[in-house]
């Protein structure tokens, strides 16, 4: 069998050592490797897709001893849940890649590190050995935090060290968690399907390591309150930065929460569950209302990440305390589909905020209007984007936080009260459409030009999985539905 | 006695090359000096190597050759070398830079005594034997700032060392014998014991930089040239580490030492990085770095006899210490001590500002660089002896440290103002970084070439 997944991790990284050996090579080669690199990559994940996986466990797994003596190895398998994020992490790389191509800004080293970045991310995802999926998990934060510091906005720096400081404190009780974890395994392993099998903490020692871990994931993903870093990384980062961002990396909190909270502290998770319900609650909420105060775009869809991604808590928290493994499965269901969605519709909303803004240089809302009929393509996806964002039928986020409710209502019909913030987000999208794209032309704006053809090769695909998502959920939803039926948490 | 010998051939072979060493320097012949240096440290570092696994004790129990004597060897050895290369780099065609080569071996003598020893009075030679060599690297120089330096070093160390001496007096009367073994009974003596132990880490903890006896360190190694102040934040420190890990081994616990220990890491960390964070100067900035790395080193001391993961957590760390370490003082040499200098390097020299960043980064605690899997393991060692506050310091402490070391990357990729720094970059110290370099990069995926058969 040829390893596959391994080849998918690496085969980014390998493109990133063939420029560092190329030192003098031209924007125009460093972009042709990064899109070579990731669309041979999206290839490789879709022969892992086409593997299959299995009911009960992780498929294709795929090890190496490491380091022997403490039970650490190089361990990588997919299940439902991190197969869809591997295929989505996949896409929006090429699609940063392709987009990004025109940008002649110290090519090289952007192409570096985002192809870095892309090795960590798909590494965090199909790791199965606790310490390779911490080494992953921190690697990204440092090609993110050299993108931003290297390619943002004005206040590019203090945004990176913000972004720096604030994920890496974030990230070291999960550390702690980790070797609270081997510790208590006998005989000593990093091995995360030992750790899923038979949770190795119990009793207070779970409740602890389940409130560290809680406290990196809910800063990752973000969770109200510990969320402020977003914004501000957003703001600052470069466009295929913040698609990145809230794309692939917010998962690794959410997919965190789900394969490592829920399933080697299910316990503790059960007994807490209230409360990180609540969390996905007010996060939900808040992220709703905070993203209605904004008038930069971009900070509006930052913020309505915060308001999806407590959609996800809510979730997981459902699926933790349900008792009925239906709902569990329907609630995990909802989760892994909300997070796939988010990737692309947020993407894609990033996107067009990134050409709008190439354009005009601003992002401010109120400085344009009836953009729609000069920019007819860009107004129309943006307003599609937009609607499947808010969560109408049809499009990709609708299955999701149908689910999501669904689920929420079964076990817990008090936190159903996030509903209200579908209304608060509906309300700012159509508010942002009608400020930029109707009303009056805004004269200034009278000769943007329209998406360009690689502009539409970036949105296309996007397009067109955020619809076959919403009409027919199913191709997805029964990969993902193997795994959480058969969780047996 | 024959078997004593053969246990001994890598001090032997350190003594007869520091002879030979100083006879070439008394023809003023200074490259044979360093090519002597550098091929008895390798001879040295192979009969190490023939020695692992080993677990005895010489001259009567008072010198070890066990797990940390050996493998203390083989981190101290070359990185004794890799400071020679350091030097030669920086000290080239320089009035007796031989002498450097010859003290910087002999000290190293001094370190592999004070890293094996099974007896107090060798950690005393041992201290006196690094001390005194280390005065006179110190003062190399030769002008004010290294006068003034090693003048305060000296005098700082003489009174560490004569309060040494004269506290672990304490011990001797205590259990009746110079020998660590000898010291499982003094836990029925907490006076006597309380009292040697306090002796004991004034003196080795000032040879380990810890606080509050770190003082000496910042002006030291910023006075001392870069090459002898990389030197010393690796070597002598390492040697007063491991040490302290033989003492105890055998001294039990009822005189409290893990406490003393936990609260000199607390204090040395947290001190060592808020310190770090307002310097300018780049080798008094990795001075205090270094101090507040020594603070590492400790959750791995506190942890002996209580967790498997302890001496492999220092021994792991010590040589991803010394690599990084020593490549970000050799990264020094080549930009220049002043933050100011370093503006802009990464940009002008993609290739040493990306070796920087690594180094820094490794320093920081990031994977999968080395130094990762180093505080990993020594978190790892802490939490299983029940010092998990102590890991939380640690942890925050390595948010803080990651402030400290991003302050110099970002000067490395910000514009500069004006072109002006010299880079003065020879082969010996591009040898060095390229060297810790690889190791850093490398050495954290194959860990499992420290982690021995010895334990588990």
């Amino acid at each position: 069998m040829i390893p596959v997944i391994s080849i998918a991790v690496f085969l980014p990284l390998v493109g990133a050592l063939l420029l560092m050996a190329l030192p003098k090579s031209s924007s125009k080669f460093a972009h042709t490797v990064g899109i070579i690199a990731s669309a041979l990559t999206l290839l490789v994940t879709l022969v892992i897709w086409s593997r299959g996986i299995v009911p009960g466990g992780f498929a294709q797994v795929e090890e190496v001893t490491w380091i022997e003596a403490i039970g650490a190895a190089y361990r990588v398998g997919v299940d439902g849940i991190s197969l869809p994020l591997v295929l989505l992490s996949a896409l929006l790389f090429l699609l940063a890649f392709i987009y990004q191509a025109k940008s002649g800004d110290r090519a090289r080293s952007f192409v570096i590190l985002m192809l870095m970045l892309e090795t960590a991310s798909i590494g965090t995802f199909v790791a199965l050995d606790a310490l390779l999926f911490y080494v992953f998990f921190e690697v990204s934060l440092v090609s993110m935090y050299f993108m931003i510091a290297g390619w943002g906005g004005v206040e590019r720096q203090k945004a990176a060290l913000m972004f720096f400081l604030y994920t890496l404190l974030g990230s070291l009780p999960l550390l702690l968690a980790i070797l609270g974890m081997f510790l208590a395994s006998d005989p000593y392993t990093f091995d995360m399907r030992v750790w899923i099998d038979m949770p190795p903490l119990l009793g207070v020692g779970g409740m602890l390591a389940l409130i560290a871990m809680l406290f990196t994931f809910a800063v990752k993903i973000p969770a109200f309150p510990v969320h402020t870093w977003l914004p501000a990384a957003h703001v600052q980062a470069p466009t295929v930065g913040s698609v990145i961002l809230a794309g692939v990396m917010l998962k690794f909190g959410t997919y965190g929460l789900v394969r490592f909270a829920l399933q080697m502290t299910p316990e503790a998770f059960a007994d807490a569950g209230t409360v990180v319900l609540a969390v996905g609650v007010v996060g939900a909420i808040y992220g709703a209302f905070v993203a209605l105060a904004q008038s930069d775009l971009k900070r509006m869809i930052a913020y309505t990440s915060v308001n999806h991604m407590g959609y996800v808590v809510i979730a997981v928290a459902i699926a933790a305390m349900a008792t009925d493994p239906k709902m569990r499965s329907i609630a995990l269901d909802g989760a892994t589909l909300q997070m796939i969605s988010h990737g692309l519709v947020t993407g894609a909303l990033f996107f067009l905020v990134g050409m709008l803004k190439d354009r005009a240089h601003t992002r401010e809302m109120d400085q344009f209007g009836g953009l729609l009929k000069v920019v007819p393509i860009m107004g129309w996806t943006y307003i599609l984007m937009a609607f499947a964002s808010l969560g109408l039928p049809g499009l990709a986020h609708f299955p999701a936080e149908f689910q999501i409710f669904l689920a929420t209502l079964n076990v817990s019909p008090w936190a159903v009260i996030s509903i209200l913030a579908i209304v608060v987000v509906a309300a700012l999208y159509l508010r942002s459409i009608s400020a930029v794209f109707l009303g009056e032309t805004n004269e200034k704006w009278s000769k943007m030009a329209d998406l360009d053809r690689r502009e539409i090769i970036v949105l296309v695909p996007l397009i067109v999985l955020t619809i076959a998502i919403g009409v027919a959920p199913s191709w997805l939803l029964n990969l993902i539905n193997i795994t959480t039926t058969s969780m047996g948490l | 006695m024959g078997r004593d010998l053969s246990l001994l051939l890598p001090e032997l072979i350190l003594m007869i090359t520091v002879t030979l060493m100083l006879i070439g320097e008394m023809v003023r012949f200074s490259r044979v000096v360093l090519a002597i240096g550098l091929a008895g440290l390798a001879l040295a570092t192979w009969q190490s190597y023939l020695l692992l696994g080993t677990d005895a004790s010489v001259f009567g129990g008072t010198y070890r050759i066990n797990y940390i004597a050996v493998w203390s060897k083989l981190i101290l050895l070359p990185a004794t070398a890799l400071s020679l290369l350091l030097a030669r780099g920086e000290l080239a065609g320089r009035f007796r830079e031989g002498s450097v080569y010859s003290l910087m071996v002999l000290v190293s003598l001094g370190a592999l005594m004070l890293s094996g020893s099974g007896d107090v009075m060798l950690i005393v030679l041992g201290v006196v034997l690094t001390g005194l060599g280390s005065f006179a690297l110190v003062a190399y120089p030769a002008d004010d700032a290294a006068t003034e330096a090693s003048m305060k070093f000296l005098v700082y160390g003489s009174v560490a060392g004569a309060v040494m001496i004269y506290g672990v007096t304490f011990w001797y009367a205590g259990a009746g014998s110079t020998l660590f073994s000898a010291l499982v009974t003094i836990g029925d003596k907490p006076l006597l014991a309380a009292a040697g132990l306090l002796a004991l880490l004034v003196g080795l903890g000032y040879k380990a930089a810890l606080v509050p006896f770190h003082f000496w360190a910042p002006d030291a190694y910023d006075g001392a040239p870069i090459s002898v102040a990389a030197y010393m934040s690796v070597v002598t420190k390492l040697a007063a580490i491991f040490a302290l890990a033989q003492v105890f081994t055998y001294l039990p616990i009822a005189t409290g030492w893990q406490w003393a220990i936990a609260i000199l890491a607390a204090l040395s960390m947290t001190y060592g990085y808020l310190t770090a964070l307002v310097q300018s100067n780049l080798v008094r900035l990795l001075a205090y770095s270094s101090i507040a790395q020594s603070g590492y080193f400790l959750l791995g001391l506190v942890a002996i006899g209580f967790s498997a993961l302890a001496l492999d957590s220092l021994i792991i760390f010590g040589a991803a210490y010394a690599a990084m370490n020593i490549g970000a003082f050799a990264i020094i040499l080549v930009g220049g001590r002043d933050m100011d200098k370093f503006t802009g390097l990464g940009r002008r020299s993609s290739i040493v500002g990306v070796a920087m960043v690594v180094f820094l980064l490794s320093l920081a605690g990031i994977p999968p660089l080395f130094g990762f899997f180093g505080k990993a393991l020594l978190f790892g060692a802490a939490i299983e002896a029940g010092f998990l506050w102590l890991v939380i310091i640690a942890i925050l402490n390595s948010v803080l440290s990651l402030a400290v070391y991003l302050r110099v990357i970002v000067a490395m990729y910000m514009a500069e103002k004006e072109a002006k720094s010299e880079q003065k970059s020879t082969l010996a110290t591009t040898i060095v970084w390229v060297l810790t370099l690889a190791i850093t990069l490398l050495f954290g995926l194959i860990t499992q070439v420290f982690t021995g058969a010895s334990i588990f």
